[in-house]
């Protein structure tokens, strides 16, 4: 889900930190208020799988739960948050490296 | 209110329906010209209609509702564990999609709620857009507000804010207040824009015109950068020239063009500007490289700078131990204990104890013990410590040469 188009850099396989940070960006989405349903729809995932990762991720601390009209409704922690910061920054650093050095160069006609 | 049924299964041919429409799952819809419902079109299953279907509002359940035509409601689109597909054009008041909703043609609605994914193959057109998952458009996006969870990939905006959870990849256009983007955001095109933030990567691969960008990880800018603050956690690049109001970088910055600051540059590791650096003042932990680098007020280099033809300031401070290359100009130029330096230049030069200058050229010159000096050549006063060591005398001028820079 957060792969996008690059002809330059196509999408990467899904790895498991990555489906956790999807899962954390689509309940902050949701301002405190998503559903598992709706989380599923956004994050691409099956609910019966994406249970085990709301699991793990409140067993966490990444996550917290609440309900909502009888329902559980879940929102993500400042704890989930810096996880989410820590993960971009380092993805932002991964993706120059495996660029190599060719790429960085300025106004390189692609 | 009457009611039309469409049975489970069954295919139908239908022209106007006066009162509501109701559909039971797996049903076709033949259409005479287009199917036009005066009251609510309810569908309980998949479903496919042949043609263009107008109606009050729509309700789809469990299921995916095709619309080969165009879709056209003057209330809500609700679509509740269910998607929506239409082959032409989209026109609701607003539309609440828990699946997908797939809109070939120009999409028209006050607000869009997805909760998985729009992929919209023409324009889109609303106040709102929120989409829980990806939102994909081939067209231009005209918006006030536009929120994803996960990914959004457009072609031309003009929008006033955008956010998304994972990355944003847009062609170019404006956007007129804020981008804010949890990972990684790509412009292709040209952008202007109110504000960035963006916690991974930025990539602007045309011109860029701005307020504030902050981004966390890694900045580049391929073409001409316009910004009011730029702040890089870690490594920034402009490829053209850039120009704002301040620079503040934690780790490795360059510039391939020249970059000019009404206020400071701050960069805790390394700057290299190719062409012309000017800014009111610097603040350096790291190096820096310039052809030149003039700054209005003061400079305060704590590591190792290095330029061409020199560097201005009105007051400039080599820490302890910095090292420079290429002509220091002042103003007041302080180099304190073992800094290294080439020619100095200023109204006033001190050197610290053990520092070390190849010329000093002053009004006013003070020499400490153990520093070293080639030549010093003064108009007003020479204070040189007796354990100074200079390679010959301290000269005095009527008038010194003409500065550098």
């Amino acid at each position: 889900m957060l792969n996008g188009r690059d002809e330059a850099n196509p999408p990467r396989r899904r790895e498991v930190t990555d489906l956790y940070a999807t899962v954390l960006e689509v309940v902050k989405h949701y301002h405190g208020a998503a559903r598992i349903t709706r989380v599923s729809y956004g994050a691409g995932m099956p609910v019966d799988r994406l249970r085990n990762f709301v699991d793990r991720l409140l067993a966490l601390g990444l996550l917290t739960s609440d309900e909502l009209d009888g329902r559980p409704v879940y929102d993500i922690t400042p704890r989930g948050q810096e996880f989410l910061d820590t993960y971009w920054k380092m993805r932002g650093y991964v993706e120059v490296l495996e660029r190599g050095p060719r790429d960085e160069r300025p106004n390189r006609r692609r | 209110m009457t009611e039309t049924r469409v049975p489970r299964g069954s295919t139908v041919r239908l022209g106007a329906v006066d009162g509501d429409l109701r559909a039971d799952g797996h049903v076709r819809i033949e259409v005479d010209g287009r199917l036009a419902v005066s009251g609510n079109a309810r569908f309980e299953g998949d479903a496919e209609i042949e043609g263009d279907l107008e109606c009050r509002s729509l309700d789809a359940d469990d299921g995916t509702v095709r619309v080969k035509g165009s879709l056209r409601a003057s209330d809500v689109v609700h679509a509740r564990d269910a998607a929506i597909e239409v082959g032409g054009e989209f026109r609701a008041h607003r539309a609440d999609i828990d699946r997908r909703l797939r809109v070939t043609g120009p999409a028209t609605a006050d607000e869009f709620e997805v909760g998985g994914v729009l992929d919209g193959g023409n324009t889109l057109t609303a106040r709102r857009v929120s989409v829980g998952g990806k939102l994909r458009l081939v067209g231009k996006l005209t918006a006030e507000g536009v929120e994803a969870g996960g990914s959004v990939d457009i072609a031309d905006v003009e929008i006033d804010s955008l956010e998304a959870g994972g990355l944003i990849r847009l062609n170019g256009g404006t956007v007129r207040r804020s981008i804010e983007v949890g990972g990684r955001f790509v412009a292709d095109a040209p952008l202007a824009f109110g504000s960035l933030e963006a916690g991974g990567l930025a990539e602007l691969k045309g011109d860029g015109k701005g307020g504030a960008i902050d981004v966390g990880g890694v900045f580049t800018a391929r073409g001409n950068l316009t910004f009011t603050s730029l702040k890089v956690g870690g490594m920034g690049s402009i490829g053209g020239s850039g120009e704002g109001e301040s620079v503040e970088v934690g780790g490795k910055f360059d510039v391939h063009g020249g970059l000019r600051l009404t206020r400071a540059l701050d960069v805790g590791g390394f700057v290299s500007i190719r062409e012309e650096l000017r800014a009111d003042r610097l603040e350096l932990g790291g190096a820096l490289s310039a052809r030149r680098a003039v700054f209005s007020s003061d400079a305060d280099v704590g590591g190792r700078v290095q330029t061409v033809e020199g560097l201005k300031a009105e007051r400039l401070v080599l820490r302890r131990k910095a090292r420079a290359s290429g002509p220091l100009v002042g103003g007041s130029v302080e180099l304190e204990d073992k800094a290294r330096a080439e020619d100095v230049y200023g109204t006033s030069v001190d050197l610290g104890e053990k520092a070390e200058a190849r010329r000093v050229f002053a009004a006013r010159v003070r020499i400490r013990a153990d520093a070293r000096v080639d030549e010093v050549t003064f108009t007003e006063t020479a204070e040189i410590d007796p354990a100074a060591h200079l390679r010959s005398p301290p000269r005095r001028v009527e008038a010194l040469p003409v500065f550098p820079l």
